[in-house]
């Protein structure tokens, strides 16, 4: 089975599914033991789903192993968004993305790792154990989504994560474990069920080891909802059929120039030399400026840190998660409460969040970064009404090892978002694909387009990639 | 000094669903807890679903109180934690209300409405043994989370107590015609007050109930007054109503304001309120009571009053009163009977028209047996009460009663030989005697009677 299924694309092994050629069953009897070892390696879940619920009727997901962070709702599965004051937590519903894996023939095979509320870039903050790099076992996985990225890069079968980012969690885990990670436009998937950490900004998308792969994850979990206010009417697409025989012919592509400031060198010369392999494939390159890059960090801080202290409050051990006995009055209680379950920067983003939104700093910092977020959209419009995309490294760094990361300050921390916060907080797609190592470390180059544009980025991935795998 | 009283007025709009999920807002005789989801429990992962016929109620109340409507409109969350609070965030109305810049006129005191927004209600908290300030615990019932609330903000303009109550009624009674709320449940207005008269402005949180809105203002303006004297200061701070003891008691010192920590609600898109709409709601707005009134005097030639007293008392009344006068054209006799008897016999039942056993058909019944003089107006009075009671056809409780009842002769009779000495003076011709006679005969028949007809038997038997 082992052989059968290792180099399979997922559309494949979905087909082979079908006609049945390969027995799912089986197959299943058999991942348990591998994703028990892999568990073990590299920690990738939260939790493991023994004996996962297999499709009853066919679909174009049927049969695929699927992962899920943890941070979206599963009904009758622990779901914790990596943080113990949700240690217990078992929601009653499937966040619509989960049920259209599901009603798509998809198998929920586990809970990925993540930052607790996917606070963080490097999936340390966790209230778990902290998911190591296949690449490199002493090195980051990325965050917030590190366990999907993780499991990405180590499954020996074919696999798609259902991963989220708010300001760059997708891009991050999959430029530090060599996969694809989709970012899609903000609305583009429902948000019901996923915890919220920054609602304005958070969006559910997808990382797997391949470009088409993870088009197809997005094909499947797309489209409007109506229990998501705030998701988008527009049509949804086929978007694998972008990854195939696709051109970049006349496609215009711009290379921000303030997205290569203070970036390891080596990355900046691999970004390049892919630029111009695709300028080879007739796409018109330009460099371009987008000035306003310098404030995307702080107001992009300041809204999400608003937004999490508020979507925060509502836990403390009442209702549901982590509980004690009753002991003192309403406030000792919760307070007792959100001491022990939240994490070390859970806090910090509380007391900032609730700093920035307070009566007199109110308008010099939550208000104030609402309208630098306006200018920051309406800069990279401007730039799209000329340009198809533009292209940027993912990271400014390899995969930092484990005792790197310990001696970052916060705000260092804070800083190696820099690159994926802007067309995040402009809800604009990106995609991140691997374009080769550094110190047989992976590097990330990320494709940015336009609203509702992902069509173009997967289009310009995917000759990235053929010509990585020179063909 | 001259007081100053501003309103926060929370009205319960009564749209079927809450105001973020599809839960029923109907769950006042459900076992707690039931009529709730993952949306207005705040379970993680969910997202609110605004319910746009409570914007629609809304603006209906906005435009009754002359508010501008906003084209555009915004819900934040307003934070603080609190056990009846879901989500430890409210989700209301901060920068742009639906509604502002409005008015209500009391006699001739024009009050200023800063505001008029929508917002979700939080749980009840039912104090397990005692009050507040007694219980050791308490119990939340999320039924009642989410429900849909007005909050509308006053101007200090209000000058008494006195008008504080009128405020109030009249904004009861004009929400009662525009059909957005229901007048007859308990706490479908809970109302915060601000009242300042020398020094700093006092907050009274929470109050239910129009006649205690009066009376914890009027303990509040008594006891500031009563600090000036002494020349005490007035702190600001925010007390609570003592519905037993009638009196108000410190809840904490205000030294700043309230720090809620506002920001956009970004689960929920900004609200577009269309001019086409707003002209749509306009136009199926019903005639509301100031208006209706007036309309009533001159049409039916009834008292400004009269006319006044039927239409605040409510929308079931005044369309009761109409039908009748469909029916049966004698306006002055349905008003004079419906405001003195009919409505005295409801409030001691504590029933509204719309829900008593009285019909429009069967108290025009009644009506006419007055106008046609088979029963006297004393016997009427009588009649009305079991008629209420019972919903019975008047003229079938004519009947009973009087079967009831020994004739009038007989009556008379007894009371004759119980009392010679008065008939023989009767005879006579003194006045008091006479006087004396009916008075022993109107006790006697608990006032059904006659005093005409007494006279006319009495008459009659000296022919005897």
């Amino acid at each position: 089975m082992q052989l059968i299924t290792k180099n399979l694309s997922a559309a494949d092994f979905v087909s082979n599914s079908i006609n049945g050629s390969i027995d799912i069953s089986e197959f299943y009897g058999a991942l348990n033991e591998k994703l028990a070892i892999i568990q073990k390696k590299y920690a990738p879940f939260i939790t493991i789903i023994d004996n996962p619920e297999l499709p009853k009727k066919h679909g174009a997901l049927y049969g695929l192993p699927i992962s899920i962070k943890d941070c979206i709702c599963t009904a009758n599965i622990k779901t914790t968004a990596g943080s113990k004051i949700l240690e217990n937590y078992i929601p009653p519903f499937d966040a619509t993305s989960v049920k259209r894996v599901k009603e798509n023939g998809g198998v929920i095979i586990g809970k990925t790792a993540q930052d607790e509320f996917g606070f963080g870039t490097f999936s340390t903050n966790c209230a778990y154990e902290i998911p190591r790099n296949p690449h490199d076992p002493n090195r980051s996985c990325g965050g917030s989504s590190g366990g999907a990225g993780c499991i990405s890069a180590a499954a020996d079968f074919p696999h798609i994560a259902i991963a989220e980012s708010t300001g760059g969690s997708i891009t991050a885990p999959a430029a530090f474990t060599g996969t694809v990670g989709l970012t899609p436009t903000y609305g583009r998937v429902s948000r019901y069920g996923l915890i919220d950490y920054s609602n304005s900004m958070d969006k559910i998308g997808v990382i797997a080891k391949n470009v088409y792969d993870t088009a197809l994850g997005l094909t499947y979990i797309s489209g409007h909802d109506a229990n998501d206010t705030t998701s988008s009417n527009t049509k949804s697409e086929n978007f694998e059929d972008y990854a195939k025989n696709s051109t970049v012919k006349g496609m215009h592509i711009g290379v921000p120039k303030e997205y290569f400031d203070n970036i390891d060198n080596r990355i900046t010369k691999a970004v390049m030399d892919n630029v111009h392999k695709l300028e080879n494939d007739g796409a018109i390159i330009s460099e371009v400026s987008l000035k306003l890059t310098q404030y995307a960090l702080p107001s992009y801080y300041l809204i999400a840190m608003s937004e999490a202290s508020t979507n925060l409050a509502k836990y403390s051990g009442l209702r549901y998660g982590m509980q004690n006995y009753v002991d003192g009055n309403f406030s000792e209680y919760f307070s007792n409460i959100r001491e022990n379950g939240f994490g070390r920067e859970a806090k910090r983003r509380i007391i900032l969040g609730t700093y920035a939104r307070a009566a007199g700093f109110r308008d010099a910092y939550y208000m104030k970064a609402l309208k630098v977020r306006r200018l920051i959209i309406d800069e990279f419009k401007e730039r799209f009404k000329h340009l198809d995309a533009l292209i940027a490294p993912s990271m400014p760094i390899i995969a930092p090892r484990f005792d790197e990361i310990k001696k970052l300050t916060p705000l260092e921390n804070y800083n190696m978002d820099k690159l994926t916060i802007g067309p995040n907080m402009s809800g604009i797609p990106t995609i991140s694909i691997p374009i080769g190592t550094i110190e047989s470390m992976p590097i990330g180059m990320q494709i940015i387009g336009d609203h509702y544009n992902e069509s173009k980025i997967i289009k310009i991935a995917a000759v990235a990639e053929r010509n990585l795998n020179g063909n | 000094m001259a007081i100053k009283i501003g309103l926060e007025i929370h009205c319960r709009l009564n749209t079927k669903s809450k105001l973020f999920c599809s839960c029923s807002t109907n769950s006042q005789e459900k076992e707690p807890n039931k009529e709730t989801c993952p949306i207005c429990l705040g379970l993680p992962g969910y997202k609110p679903l605004l319910n746009k016929s409570a914007v629609e109620y809304l603006i209906k109340m906005g435009l009754a109180f002359n508010c501008n409507i906003s084209e555009e409109s915004y819900f934040s969350r307003k934070t603080y934690f609190y056990p009846d609070m879901s989500k430890n965030f409210q989700i209301t109305q901060y920068e742009i209300p639906i509604a502002t810049n409005g008015n209500i006129h009391i006699n001739d005191n024009e009050i200023r409405i800063k505001r008029i927004h929508l917002e979700e209600d939080p749980a009840r908290i039912v104090y397990a043994n005692g009050s507040i300030s007694t219980t050791k615990y308490v119990l939340i019932d999320y039924n009642r989370a989410g429900a849909p609330l007005a909050e509308l903000v006053t101007e200090p303009d209000i000058k008494s107590p006195k008008e504080a109550r009128l405020l109030l009624e009249k904004i009861s009674s004009v929400l009662d015609y525009l059909g957005i709320y229901d007048p007859s449940k308990e706490a479908s207005i809970r109302v915060d007050a601000n009242i300042s008269s020398d020094g700093e402005r006092v907050e009274i949180k929470n109050i239910t109930g129009f006649e205690n809105v009066e009376k914890a203002l009027s303990y509040e303006e008594i006891r500031q007054k009563g600090m000036s004297r002494m020349n005490k200061k007035i702190e600001r701070e925010t007390r609570h109503f003592d519905e037993t003891t009638k009196m108000t008691t410190a809840m904490r010192k205000k030294e700043y304001e309230e720090d809620y920590g506002y920001i956009f609600d970004p689960d929920l898109p900004l609200i577009n309120i269309d001019k086409n709409w707003v002209e749509k709601i306009k136009s199926s707005m019903p005639e509301l009571p100031e208006k209706r009134a007036q309309r009533m005097a001159t049409q039916y030639s009834i008292d400004q009053y009269d006319a006044n007293v039927i239409v605040y008392t409510g929308r079931d009344f005044a369309d009761f009163f109409e039908s009748c006068i469909k029916k049966l054209n004698k306006p002055k006799e349905i008003s004079k009977w419906m405001i003195n008897y009919l409505l005295k016999s409801l409030n001691w039942r504590s029933e509204r028209i719309s829900n008593s056993k009285v019909t429009v058909d069967r108290f025009i019944e009644f009506i006419e047996l007055i106008d046609n003089n088979t029963i006297t107006e004393r016997f009427g009075k009588e009649l009305i009460k079991e008629f209420v009671d019972s919903g019975d056809s008047p003229k079938g409780l004519v009947g009973k009663i009087s079967t009831q009842t020994k004739p009038l002769n007989e009556v008379i009779n007894n009371i004759i030989i119980e009392n010679p000495k008065a008939f023989d003076e009767f005879k006579l011709g003194k006045k008091e005697a006479l006087q004396f006679l009916i008075g022993k005969v109107l006790n006697a028949t608990g006032k059904r009677s006659d005093p005409k007809e007494i006279v006319n038997i009495l008459n009659s038997m000296l022919e005897k």
